[in-house]
């Protein structure tokens, strides 16, 4: 497939590539990792959200997730950072609308506190999600540009 | 972080903290090592505050062996995280739960005043209908800004960010379940502020303004589906809710979409809810209420309502227990109010905990060995149970089988 190019707003810079994994609909973070929250997974994080039709059952971890906004339980952010720190949470996060309270909290503490870094890239635009599919080649650059394809 | 939604300052916190870091798994350890260092710093917070339900209840739900140790598996850092909370000032154990805003927990601020909140459904009660002004912040974020005493301006903190940008049009021929709307409305509207009319006619406020308790129980379900549905920290409500009373319509921001829910569009809602049972066709084998945790009124109304059910029946005990999640303080007002009524209920198989609903129902083999029933659309969202009204649910705890 030809490569598409996206540009957003830079949270967290950093280079990453990968392949997609896409949530079309918001991301309900709690509601994602509900085995590695309440039941002591942590081998990989199946999407424990029935209502995610697009993920629910896909192993989230080291995803490089491509969604809307995060949405769901205030410990959405705390749990981006926790999934990190015991190796099933993200590599980045795109999204396309501005990030959202909980998330940035969640990335921002990880990175801060712990130097554990989810780079993270927000405002890449509606055309972004018609564009990218689960499973899709994606390049993430430093300076916010995002490659698809 | 405030900066990446346009804060340009910082204001300062009135009334006190309320915070969702209440897991203590091994996820959160280094949310725990976090604070653990602030504390050691000899920081606490701006005032003294309340935290979200301990998700292990070992005295009621506890006492069966296996669950038991379910929580005890999964919650090995608890007591760190009671220190942690306890070092910087949080109130006692006892006034721990979701809804911190019920009177016998008393965590509530006038309109317009600033917090600093964690937990979707109390933020989401906080700014409706208590007209406060709190954006929703993560798990830990609540906690820095309770130490700071201050958090940054953007969002609902502002009047612009408090415009709805839909309209949610209810058109439905009886009353709905609450939350069953709410999780209709979020799922809609996602992280937008909707406002809602055609609802008020089964809601009612006291004479000084406030909503009555069996209101507040019905928006507590309302918003929270809201919440864990999509990202709602806001909803006006006609007629109801403060800004939606002072300012009626014109609190709808220019451009607004529009949402109908009629009777078809509730029954499709509806039947979106599916059996997620491990074994779909097996028995009930508990009934979950309150998730937020019940008010007063929520847990003396299904207290009454059982306590009447097996008086009129041949039976001593409910066929299933009934799990009823509330603070124990507002248990103990129950204790104090209706004494005899308690002693009966407890006796007829119903167990007061203070365990947070979901997390309970998420442990590692719970969904293998429990096939619960919930009023909870929250409940039903972040879990295997299923979700009846009230009076289905009454039913089933009396026979433990689902109603034909």
């Amino acid at each position: 497939m030809a490569k598409t190019t996206f540009k957003g707003r830079v949270v967290l810079p950093g280079k990453v590539s990968g392949r997609a994994t896409v949530s079309r609909q918001a991301f309900n973070t709690s509601g994602s990792y509900m085995e590695n929250m309440f039941a002591g997974r942590t081998d990989a994080a199946p999407c424990t959200d029935a209502s995610n039709e697009e993920l629910f059952g896909t192993d989230l971890s080291g995803a490089i997730l491509c969604t809307p906004t995060t949405v769901g339980s205030t410990m959405g952010g705390m749990c981006l950072m926790g999934m990190k720190a015991i190796g099933v949470g993200p590599q980045a996060l795109l999204f396309s609308k501005p990030i959202d309270t909980l998330a940035a909290a969640g990335v921002l503490m990880a990175d801060i506190w712990k130097d554990q870094r989810i780079v993270t890239i927000d405002m890449l635009g509606d055309e972004f999600l018609e564009t990218v599919n689960t499973g899709d080649p994606i390049s993430i650059h430093d300076d916010g540009t995002v490659e698809v394809g | 972080h405030g900066e990446l939604f346009g804060a340009e300052r910082l204001a300062d916190c009135g009334g006190a903290p309320h915070s969702s870091l209440y897991t203590g798994s091994p996820w959160v350890e280094p949310v725990l090592e976090m604070f653990e260092e602030i504390s050691d710093a000899g920081l606490k917070a701006h005032a003294p505050y309340t935290v979200n339900p301990m998700p292990l209840d070992l005295y009621s739900v506890g006492q069966d062996p296996v669950k038991r140790n379910m929580m005890l598996d999964t919650y090995p850092l608890q007591g760190r995280l009671i220190q942690v909370h306890t070092r910087l000032g949080a109130r006692s154990l006892d006034s721990w739960g979701c809804a911190c805003y019920v009177p016998e927990v008393g965590n509530t601020a006038g309109p317009g005043t600033v917090v600093s909140w964690a937990e979707s459904s109390a933020v989401n009660y906080g700014n409706s209908v208590l007209g406060m002004r709190i954006n929703r912040m993560a798990t830990g974020m609540e906690v820095l800004c309770a130490i700071a005493g201050k958090v940054p301006v953007f969002g609902v903190l502002t009047d612009e960010g408090r415009k709805a940008k839909w309209h949610i049009d209810v058109r439905l021929s009886k009353e709905p379940h609450w939350g069953a709307l709410g999780g209709a409305v979020g799922t809609k509207v996602v992280e937008q502020i909707p406002y809602v009319t055609g609802v008020d006619q089964w809601l009612t406020l006291k004479e000084d303004g406030s909503v009555d308790g069996t209101t507040m129980g019905k928006l507590k379900a309302f918003g929270s589906a809201t919440a864990s549905s999509g990202a709602v920290g806001l909803y006006h409500m006609e007629n109801i809710t403060p800004e939606a009373i002072a300012n009626g319509r014109d609190q709808l921001a220019d451009g607004y979409q529009t949402y109908v829910i009629d009777d078809a569009e509730y029954e499709r809602v509806l039947s979106t809810f599916n059996n997620r049972w491990l074994d779909p066709d097996g028995d009930p084998t508990a009934v979950y209420i309150g998730c937020p945790h019940n008010t007063y009124d929520e847990i003396l109304y299904w207290s009454q309502k059982i306590d009447k059910a097996i008086k009129a029946s041949r039976q001593e005990k409910l066929a299933i227990p009934v799990i009823m999640a509330c603070s124990i303080l507002v248990r103990n007002r129950l204790l104090d109010e209706h004494p005899v009524l308690l002693r009966d209920v407890r006796r007829a198989g119903v167990r007061f905990t203070t365990i947070c609903t979901p997390a309970f129902q998420g442990l590692k083999g719970m969904a293998d060995i429990d096939r619960g029933v919930t009023n909870s659309n929250k409940a039903r969202y972040y879990s295997r149970l299923r979700l009846f009204g009230d009076d289905d649910l009454l039913e089933i705890a009396m026979t433990g089988k689902i109603p034909a």
